[in-house]
């Protein structure tokens, strides 16, 4: 299919402007992180004129911001782990054996994409009561589990379902188990929609502000998004300290993005969907 | 048969999770005291909604300690957006804090009335707080449930240097107000610093503005007793009046917070600032030099009034394991110890009586809520419904600033509102 | 074996806790206490009694406004974004990475960022309309009930487009490349080549999308509660279906909490959701076997 010049020029024009629009106001929460206060006041949309870490330097100060990190690095991480062996498993039964219940089966980890596991805030806080787990990291980690299964276990049986059986079959005739087959042939070749749905499932645990809010009242037990949101409350006129906060908290996660956007795109542009 | 066989594979997951993980079993709980051998060491927990005191519940904290070895406060501040779903949701479950800070009125007054509260009648040293104070966190059964803290007063600040070099004074009536508004805008100045964006600000201010109809509490008991309602003149006209206030107000208004009105006063943009007594400290910290003073609401019958109410209150979990202790705090917070030391603190008005602080504009406060206080209706007397009749009140005046809706329309919700709960209204 | 694991913790920590969710609906709530069994009062209440019918409604009004602006804005744009890099655009590397980076943020930073940008008075937007003489249009944005909804969902849109425009090149690319060349061999030019083969084809994403924007658009709650409180401000213009249930379940301090009417609201929402998604996927289910 060939273009025009005309037709190309617009949609270069067109497809970085989207791109600056994306990406702007992470452009401003960084710059104005660099700034003083007064140069927010009085030029909110101008560059930092000087190099200044001075910020964060108070920041560190302000919050215990190495225990937000690394709980929110723990809870974030294990959660992560915990979905994406267990929905492998899942989706490899799923999409491997079709005994009566399967169909069933799958309807009932989909319904869970419907459901806003907020509306069940009250039964589960006294579940996680019962089990010892209040202002334990556990429990986020259990709850992020569990909400991102539904997800996890759509997009990987979609995926499992592409593989083609013959790979399995000449394993087994080697008498490989099917623990086996599953853990040395399958997964690896599933690494694009595993990284999709470990990208999807960080994004989820490491921003979600709900449950830490509910569930953990330990100061150094909190995790990033509620920490800042008590910074919020703390230093509401201190604008610089508030974008060096949520520079801080952005951080980490577009790093771990950017590592592992590649295997992230192929997955889900050449899963997703089928 | 199921259920218990998911139960207990449940747990058999969750066991071995945690034995492959390293997690020690039994959480992280750690429940302190009771039993404990040894300095019968007991650590209190406590909740409040005030993130902005931390620091000064430190201080205030670390003195009840010095004078209670045994006993640890954890003090724990939460968004006060989130606090009451959090409190919530913990008592609900029969868990949440020792001590927690009670709204006050009717929204706090429901957390007695589901069983969650221990009565404070017996406390030591609580019959020394007047009983219209006490009212705040006073269930139906005529039963204290919490120990006020301090009383909140809503005014007109004012900015004494732009006022002095415009030749103003603080209003006598309320065409004086006009009159003066009018003057700081042809001056190019703001007049009052005002936004529409949150609610709650909208029924504070109309609490400062409505008593200079009422005309002192005539109105008031009227009102209380059904023999006048919300939709009678007086009540109308404050609407009215709170419309007539718009030429006065910042530019895009309707969009401001409250970060920006604050900013705009601070920063002597705008002269004049509708607020409660809990925004000083805020204030002074965003500009410590400000020229800072404020007048009671001149109403129509030549008087000055000062809207007040009571602020949260501190009350006891029925649930807690260390009530002996977390009463002794109760005993503390109502001695004129601690009413010194918070009023300090905080710079506010301490609700035990006779405490005075070091700050002028706060003893002034506290001196005008002894002698000609109004109360604030909507507050105290009318934050029940669903949505409660505050709410109500402050969703129809922000569409009357929206131009959805005009002045009668406003007190007809206020007043239909009130007749769904209201008991003199229901006659 | 396998999927055991998976099952037993999606049960006890998601199926388990929404069905007793469910079951608080049949209940009289006073405040937070538990009172008598009512049966469907509380779905009764929520329906015919002022004003939680016409909070329902007005919610309910604005999910679907947030559904076919998402559906037009961020799905059409989405879309377009995917086509460009599907015929092969110079950095399509660097804009997949841009277009998806919003969709990394929390919505506390996203609301705070564009609360600044959106700013009646100092605002990004504003100053930017005003240097390039469009003064008059400059607003303030999110005090304004006609255009605070509209605002907030086009950020729902920015946050959004990276995912779709993935999804949609998903679509793109599975269609195989002897199909293509053969309608081109045929003549098939422009728009109508778009229009009656690669649209047809890119069915499978385009539904999925659809169902995911679905859902989103009557869960739609934390953008809304971050930027505009639990009281759906102003003037109720952007209170949605979601908030509502938070502004029953939980209340915003103010003392009007009512559990019941809440869990109703929840019910109603989940069967709303699920009902429509599920008849999506049935749909889509049944064309794919008879392809």
């Amino acid at each position: 299919m060939k273009m025009t010049v005309g037709g190309r020029a617009v949609s270069y024009v067109l497809a970085y402007l989207f791109a600056l629009i994306a990406l702007y106001p992470i452009v401003l929460m960084i710059s104005s992180s660099l700034k003083t206060n007064m140069e927010i006041f009085a030029s909110p949309l101008s560059l930092p004129k000087t190099f200044s870490l001075d910020t964060y330097k108070k920041l560190w100060e302000a919050v215990p911001f190495a225990d937000f990190l690394w709980n929110s690095v723990f809870v974030s991480g294990m959660s992560v782990m915990l979905i994406t062996v267990f929905s492998a498993m899942a989706a490899f039964y799923l999409s491997r054996f079709s005994f009566k219940w399967t169909g069933g089966l799958y309807f009932f980890f989909i319904i869970g994409l419907m459901i806003p596991i907020k509306l069940g805030i009250v039964p589960l806080f006294l579940l996680m009561k019962n089990l010892g787990l209040m202002n334990s990291l556990w429990s986020l980690i259990l709850i992020y589990t569990a909400s991102g299964i539904p997800i996890s276990v759509f997009i990987l049986t979609g995926f499992f379902r592409t593989l083609p059986i013959e790979l399995e079959e000449a394993a087994r005739i080697d008498g490989c188990s099917h623990f086996q087959v599953f853990w040395r042939v399958l997964l690896p070749l599933i690494r694009p929609a595993l990284a999709t749905v470990i990208i999807i499932n960080f994004i989820h645990a490491w921003n979600d502000f709900f449950f830490p809010l509910i569930f953990i009242q330990e100061e150094t037990l909190k995790t990033i998004p509620v920490g800042m949101m008590v910074l919020f409350g703390e230093y509401e006129t201190d604008w610089s300290l508030l974008f060096a906060g949520l520079t801080l908290s952005a951080l980490p996660m577009i790093v771990v993005f950017l590592m592992a956007s590649r295997q992230f795109m192929e997955g889900l542009t050449a899963g997703a969907v089928k | 048969m199921k259920q218990f066989r998911l139960r207990y594979v449940a747990s058999m997951v969750l066991a071995a999770v945690m034995v492959v993980t390293g997690c020690s079993s039994g959480g992280t709980e750690t429940e302190s005291g009771g039993g404990q051998s040894g300095g019968q060491q007991v650590t209190l927990s406590m909740h409040s909604w005030r993130v902005e005191d931390t620091e000064g519940y430190k201080a205030i904290i670390k003195a009840f300690e010095a004078d209670n070895p045994n006993i640890k406060i954890d003090f724990k501040p939460f968004k006060a957006t989130e606090y009451n779903t959090i409190l919530n949701t913990a008592l609900q479950s029969d868990s949440g804090p020792d001590i927690l800070q009670l709204r006050p009125y009717a929204p706090g007054i429901t957390l007695a009335e589901a069983g969650h509260l221990e009565p404070l009648d017996n406390v030591p040293g609580i019959s020394t707080i007047p009983k219209d104070v006490l009212a705040a966190a006073t269930g139906k059964d005529g039963k204290v449930y919490g120990v006020p803290l301090s009383l909140n007063s809503t005014q007109f600040y004012y900015n004494k240097k732009i006022f002095e070099q415009n030749g103003l004074q603080a209003p006598k009536s309320w065409d004086e107000l006009i009159a003066t508004a009018k003057t700081l805008k042809e001056k190019g100045i703001v007049p009052i610093s005002f936004g529409a964006k949150e609610g709650w600000l909208l029924s504070l201010s109309h609490g400062v503005i409505a008593p200079a109809s009422y005309n002192g509490t005539d109105y008031l008991d009227k009102l209380l007793k059904g023999e006048s309602d919300l939709k009678s003149a007086e009540f109308l006209q404050s609407v009215q009046r709170m419309q007539a206030l718009i030429p006065y107000f910042p530019e895009n208004y309707v969009g401001l917070e409250l970060n920006d009105m604050r900013t705009l006063f601070a920063t002597e943009k705008a002269a004049m600032f509708i607020n409660g007594s809990f925004e000083l400290e805020g204030i002074k910290k965003l500009n410590p030099d400000l020229p800072l003073d404020f007048f009671p609401m001149p109403t129509d019958d030549g008087k000055q009034v000062l809207t007040t109410w009571v602020d949260g209150s501190y009350a006891v979990n029925a649930k807690s394991k260390h009530k002996a202790e977390a009463l002794k705090f109760m005993e503390f917070m109502a001695t004129k110890k601690f009413g010194e030391l918070f009023a300090n603190q905080f710079k506010r008005i301490s609700a035990v009586p006779g405490v005075s602080t070091d700050d002028p504009l706060v003893n002034k406060m506290a001196e005008l809520s002894q002698t000609s206080a109004t109360p604030y209706l909507m507050v105290v007397n009318f934050a029940e419904g669903k949505p409660t009749t505050k709410q109500t009140l402050e969703n129809a005046l922000q569409g009357m600033y929206l131009g959805k809706l005009i002045p009668e329309q406003v007190v007809e919700e206020v007043q239909k509102s009130a007749a769904t709960w209201f008991p003199p209204f229901k006659k | 074996m396998f999927p055991l694991p998976a099952l037993v913790i999606y049960t006890l920590f998601v199926v388990y806790p929404i069905f007793s969710a469910f079951l608080y609906s049949l209940y009289d709530w006073n405040g937070i206490k538990r009172g008598v069994f009512v049966g469907l009062q509380n779905f009764i209440t929520l329906f015919t009694v002022e004003p939680f019918n016409e909070m329902f409604w007005n919610a309910f009004r604005h999910n679907v406004f947030y559904f076919v602006v998402e559906m037009i804005v961020q799905n059409g744009i989405a879309f377009g974004l995917a086509f460009l890099i599907y015929r092969k655009i110079r950095g399509s590397g660097f804009l997949k990475i841009a277009y998806f980076m919003p969709r990394l943020l929390s919505v506390i930073v996203i609301g705070f960022l564009w609360k600044l940008i959106l700013h009646p008075n100092y605002g990004a937007l504003n100053t930017f309309l005003g240097k390039i003489g469009l003064e008059e249009w400059a607003r303030p944005w999110l005090g304004d009930p006609d255009t605070a909804l509209l605002a907030i969902i086009l950020i729902n849109c920015w946050f959004g487009i990276g995912f779709a425009m993935l999804i949609f090149l998903a679509g793109l690319q599975s269609i195989p490349e002897d199909l293509i060349e053969a309608a081109r061999l045929d003549g098939a030019t422009g728009w109508r080549m778009l229009w009656k083969m690669i649209l047809p084809l890119c069915m499978p994403a385009i539904t999925i999308m659809t169902i995911f924007t679905f859902i989103q658009a009557f869960e739609a709650f934390e953008l809304v509660y971050a930027m505009q409180g639990s009281m759906g401000e102003p003037f109720y213009s952007t209170d949605t279906l979601a908030v509502y249930f938070y502004r029953m379940a939980f209340s915003s301090g103010a003392g009007d909490v009512t559990l019941g009417l809440g869990s109703a609201l929840a019910v109603v929402l989940f069967f709303i959701v699920g009902s429509v998604s599920a008849l999506s996927l049935y749909l889509m289910r049944k064309r794919e076997v008879q392809h």
